[in-house]
């Protein structure tokens, strides 16, 4: 028997074997005693299995068990948010935000000396000055003492 | 309405949990109940963790990835809407992780030396088959002993497609699919895997012999 009609007699077994190759395989089964035999032989490797498997408990307690997967559970809500975020498209939008904020940085830059109140004169110089030569005026500005004099002279 | 989307009352006892059925504790753990995740994780994790050791051979990676699937079942449990039960969706995601890590490990490969038997059929195919059913009139659960310590000598690739075929119910076609190979391979893996464990459990019984 070759290996190709094995297969064939154990697909027709496992119900998998087309109706025109199962009339065939049947007849090979009923006339040769080896195939007959391989055939007991599979059909008892399924009844053995049936069984199913041997039911092993978990080696550890229920509440230490549990707690190793609780501590990996989110939160039902955090969990479709987390699906949200992740359906969100952040590109898309980044795309649009990063020269947004490269034109905002740039307008800032170029208002912020325009926008700053001027300073006083008196604040930029706090020096004796003459404002003019017939009043004979003195003006004395302390920054330290936040006082202004202003003295008058007639001459 | 799917089961899924029936609204549940919440329940406020523990013997609420432990009394109501795998649908209700369902409902309530999609939307959001905790305590009724541990309680089916409490009723199948038995029966999550046996396979996921009839799979891998090995205590610790049964464990892990029998937790793995317990956290997988919660991110996707909106998605179970019932069509099967909850104890056959749980054991499939387990199944699968078990065959991820299978794969990132090479374990679906069948060694080269059994590669050819698998493509020759073996020695096993020269060897007359048993017509004796060795494991006649044993208990279920001696049987079941036999059988596991039969699987348990087979390569990954060969106790896989067992599994598969023989305690799930799949298809050549779905297993060809969940294995990543051909049909035919699946084909010839199956067999091979069968008179194998035949011979093995023949052994076993000549060994025990008094």
């Amino acid at each position: 028997m070759t290996h190709e009609t094995q297969l064939k007699l154990q697909a027709w077994l496992d119900g998998e074997l087309p109706a025109s190759d199962a009339r065939e395989v049947l007849r090979l089964v009923e006339r040769d005693p080896d195939a007959a035999a391989l055939a007991r032989e599979l059909k008892l490797t399924r009844q053995w299995l049936a069984a199913g498997e041997t039911l092993r408990p978990v080696p550890e307690s229920r509440e230490f068990y549990w707690a190793q997967i609780a501590r990996y559970l989110p939160p039902r809500e955090s969990a479709t948010l987390a699906v949200r975020l992740i359906a969100f498209d952040w590109r898309r939008w980044l795309a649009w935000l990063a020269p947004a904020a490269a034109a905002l940085i740039l307008l800032g830059v170029w208002l912020l000396p325009r926008l700053a109140p001027p300073q006083s004169a008196a604040a930029r110089a706090p020096e004796i000055e003459t404002p003019g030569e017939e009043l004979g005026t003195f003006t004395f500005r302390s920054d330290t003492e936040q006082m202004t004099v202003v003295w008058v002279n007639a001459r | 309405m799917p089961a899924a989307d029936r609204p549940s009352k919440p329940m406020s006892h523990a013997s609420e949990y432990s009394d109501a059925s795998d649908e209700s504790l369902v409902r309530q753990a999609q939307q959001g109940d905790t305590q009724a995740f541990e309680e089916l994780v409490f009723r199948h994790r038995d029966k999550v963790y046996s396979r996921a050791f009839s799979m891998m051979r090995n205590e610790t990676e049964a464990l892990e990835l029998s937790q793995e699937a317990w956290i997988k079942a919660w991110q996707r449990l909106e998605q179970f809407q019932g069509e099967s039960s909850f104890a056959t969706w749980i054991t499939r995601i387990v199944i699968n992780i078990c065959l991820d890590a299978m794969r990132r490990n090479k374990r679906l490969h069948a060694e080269s030396i059994e590669q050819l038997a698998e493509e020759s059929g073996g020695v096993e195919r020269l060897l007359p088959p048993t017509q004796v059913d060795m494991l006649a009139g044993l208990e279920r659960a001696e049987l079941r002993a036999r059988i596991e310590a039969g699987l348990a000598q087979l390569s990954h690739a060969h106790r896989t497609v067992l599994i598969l075929h023989e305690f799930e119910g799949l298809e050549y076609k779905e297993c060809a699919k969940r294995m990543g190979c051909s049909i035919g391979t699946i084909m010839s893996r199956l067999f091979y895997a069968r008179r194998r464990l035949a011979a093995l459990l023949a052994d076993l019984k000549e060994t025990r012999k008094p």
